[in-house]
């Protein structure tokens, strides 16, 4: 299978036996190998910024200059792995023509040449008559083989048998699958996307983000969570993240179902996977209100947007607005105060109130829209906020994972061929002799000859069980 | 747990069949040999007990899973296929050498999980990610790709020792080894066994995190080591199949390989990612 002998070319500098050159195989392979190991060692994307933070500013600049926070996606490894993708197709499409001819070539049924040199132990001796021995071992091969080659000389009957002659191409398999993995890495690039959205218990959104370029996408349908559920076991390890999901298109549900880990939901050919999940403000606070003299104090359980009357009857109050984080003040609410007569009062009320104080001392004081007392007579006070969970999903569409499924199918039976089966032929000899009649066996193999010699000392062991035994 | 106070015992038992395989080969008696195989086997035994064991204590604990999902379950699966090919290998060669390099390895793996501090084997319920029927597919054809290139690792390393055999040496253990050119060709075996399975354990990983994750390939650094090791031995094997590279260069490349390999297993797991829990 390997031919050393001197090989002529066609094109002696050309372009193509530059790239028909295993040489320029090992040294590509060796190179995306040695390459790939910088971006396990430096942090890539999102997580290159916080490392960044710490290294000196001329180095980060060099990294950045080759590339190297993002470098499976730069521009140079791509061009390694373009010229092996180059390489491969040049090498199979060099090669491929002598394995055609290899899997064409139909050799002699009555070839004397495979017989010399024979070792004494493929030959034996029998003192039966020519005609029912070359019978039986024309019938044995047959059951073993599927097709039987004979041919009749004067002194000898020939067989010819063969079994494996498609596994010169399984190595053209192999490197086919290569391309179309690749083939479907660009296409799901090009014509896929990869997102990100959350989405808050009980509502829905209709675009996602971009993990790339964080460029909002919509979405031809809206997506509500009705319910995030998230389990645990006893020892407080999670168990099961689940996310009950709405799809609505053109105003109607099109489709619901619960979206857990490992078992993503596809509708209209994208793909929603369960991935993070958080808290976040629920729409419900608890507020409580004093006056001056501490005469009336009351509690408001009160709703985003849902005005409720002040309970010594000076007007209503709303809140309008929740953050769980203000100003970098930690949690607050937005509150609207409209009395029967005059000017509506807005403050933002905080729930570090206490906190806020001690640290900027006088800050509600001098801030009336901060001050929870801007409002007399009343003091307002942030109790509580009712949070609610948001589910993360990942949000996808990748035209060419079918590619990359049917290059992992053929790859693995491309390997099986070329690593485990090889075109054997074996001839058999049936000849005339005196007393009886000789057999001799002699074979070929593309590769693997232990495997041959086995089969061939099978095979000469049913032979002669067969005609000890007519 | 009774399976892994056994596990920890088998380790001893490993040691000591490495001791036998060695003694074979410094005093040169089969006996010693006979005796590291009757061990091996013993230990092999005991060792696909307490794998079972597990199995069932934890479905007896209300968990009810694969022990292969942490890496300390990881650890003692890769010295059971080790163990495994190893017995496959001796039992076809007929030649009890290659003992004394595989059984260090697979004691190794085992103490390691056994007595590092480091190293939990309590048995602990699925994280959300790990629950999936990939999990076992996945597991199951890297660690058997895993011990191939480890038995490849040894062959190689005793192809190197056996090139400094010379017949005026006379020297024992050299001579046990089998000749060159039997090294040569069963390194070259293990290396595809380890490569066909390499390559499954990757794809199915890849199906896996398509469905865990939404992408079948991030560049995380264990998968980015994966795909080194990967592109290794496929460098090795075009070295072989096409160049008709043989002997030290190839014996050279099999070791570099096992190294990515090693790092692939567990220096990987001292770089951030995803796979963090094994």
């Amino acid at each position: 299978m390997v031919q050393n002998g001197p090989e002529v070319r066609k094109h002696p500098f050309s372009l193509w036996s530059a790239f028909s050159s295993i040489r320029l195989t090992l040294f590509l392979l060796i190179l995306i190998a040695i390459t790939s190991i910088f971006g396990t060692l430096i942090p890539q994307q999102e997580s290159a910024m916080r490392v960044a933070e710490n290294l000196s500013p001329t180095l980060v600049r060099l990294l950045d200059a080759l590339n190297l926070f993002d470098m499976y996606h730069s521009w140079w490894f791509r061009l390694i792995i373009g010229a092996l993708a180059v390489n491969l197709i040049v090498c199979s499409l060099d090669r491929f023509p002598s394995s055609l001819k290899r899997f064409r070539s139909s050799p002699k049924t009555d070839r004397e040449k495979p017989f010399e040199n024979l070792p004494p132990e493929r030959s034996f001796a029998l003192k039966q008559a020519f005609e029912p021995v070359s019978d039986a071992v024309g019938d044995l091969l047959r059951s073993k083989f599927r097709k039987v080659e004979r041919k009749e000389k004067e002194k000898a009957a020939f067989f010819f048998v063969e079994k494996g002659r498609f596994t010169h191409f399984g190595v053209y398999l192999v490197h086919f699958s290569v391309l179309l993995i690749l083939l479907g890495g660009i296409a799901g690039s090009l014509f896929g996307f990869q997102a990100f959205v959350n989405i808050p218990e009980g509502e829905g959104v209709d675009k996602v983000t971009l993990r790339k370029s964080r460029v909002a996408k919509p979405l031809p349908f809206s997506v509500r969570c009705d319910k995030f559920t998230v389990e645990f076991y006893p020892n407080g390890t999670p168990k099961e993240y689940r996310s009950d999901l709405v799809f609505v298109a053109n105003g109607e549900v099109a489709f619901q179902g619960p979206l857990r880990v490992n078992h993503p939901v596809t509708f209209q050919g994208i793909t929603f996977y369960q991935s993070t999940y958080g808290t976040i403000p629920g729409n419900k606070v608890r507020l409580s209100l004093k006056t001056r003299d501490n005469g009336r104090n009351a509690v408001v359980e009160a709703e985003v947007n849902k005005p409720f009357p002040l309970p010594g009857q000076e007007g209503e109050a709303a809140v309008t607005a929740i953050r769980s984080d203000f100003m970098r003040m930690g949690p607050a609410v937005h509150l609207e105060i409209r009395p029967a007569s005059g000017e509506e009062t807005q403050i933002w009320l905080f729930k570090n109130h206490a906190m806020i104080e001690q640290r900027f001392p006088g800050i509600f004081e001098t801030f009336p829209k901060l001050n929870p007392a801007s409002f007399k007579p009343y003091t307002f006070f942030l109790e509580s906020m009712d949070s609610r969970h948001y589910t993360g999903l990942q949000v996808s569409r990748d035209p060419g994972v079918p590619l990359v499924w049917a290059g992992f199918v053929i790859i693995i039976i491309g390997l099986f061929i070329t690593f485990f089966l090889s075109h054997r032929m074996i001839w058999v000899r049936v000849s005339r002799v005196e007393d009886g009649a000789t057999i001799d066996l002699a074979g070929m193999s593309s590769k693997n000859e232990v495997g041959l010699e086995r089969e061939m000392d099978k095979l000469m062991v049913q032979v002669r069980n067969k005609l000890d035994k007519p | 747990m009774l399976n892994s106070i056994i596990l920890s015992y088998i380790t001893f038992v490993y040691f000591f069949s490495f001791f036998f395989y060695l003694l074979m080969m410094v005093m040169h008696r089969e006996i010693f040999g006979r005796m590291a195989t009757v061990i091996t086997l013993a230990g092999f035994a005991g060792h696909t007990f307490a794998v079972v064991l597990r199995w069932i204590e934890s479905y007896q604990m209300g968990i009810g899973r694969a022990p292969l999902s942490n890496l300390y379950e990881s650890l003692i699966f890769f010295a059971w296929t080790l163990i495994l090919l190893y017995l496959i290998v001796e039992w076809r060669t007929k030649n009890r050498s290659i003992g004394a390099f595989v059984a260090p390895m697979a004691f190794f793996a085992m103490a390691y999980a056994s007595y590092s501090p480091g190293i939990s084997s309590r048995i602990q319920p699925l994280i959300p990610a790990l629950k999936s029927n990939w999990l076992i597919a996945h597991v199951i054809t890297c660690f058997f790709g895993y011990a191939a290139f480890a038995l490849a690792f040894g062959l190689s390393i005793m192809f190197l020792l056996k090139r400094l055999d010379r017949p005026e040496k006379k020297n024992l253990f050299l001579r046990i080894i089998p000749e060159t050119w039997l090294l040569d060709e069963l390194s070259y075996q293990m290396v595809v066994i380890g490569f066909l399975f390499l390559t499954l354990g990757i794809l199915t990983g890849s199906v896996w995190a398509h469905s865990a994750w939404g992408a079948y390939w991030q560049w995380d650094p264990k998968e980015t080591w994966s795909l080194i090791t990967w592109l290794v031995y496929a460098a090795l094997l075009h070295s072989r199949m096409v160049r008709g590279w043989q002997g030290k260069k190839l014996a050279a490349l099999s070791i570099i390989g096992f190294f990515c390999v090693l790092f692939t297993y567990l220096g990987v797991n001292y770089l951030p990612g995803l796979h963090s829990y094994a």
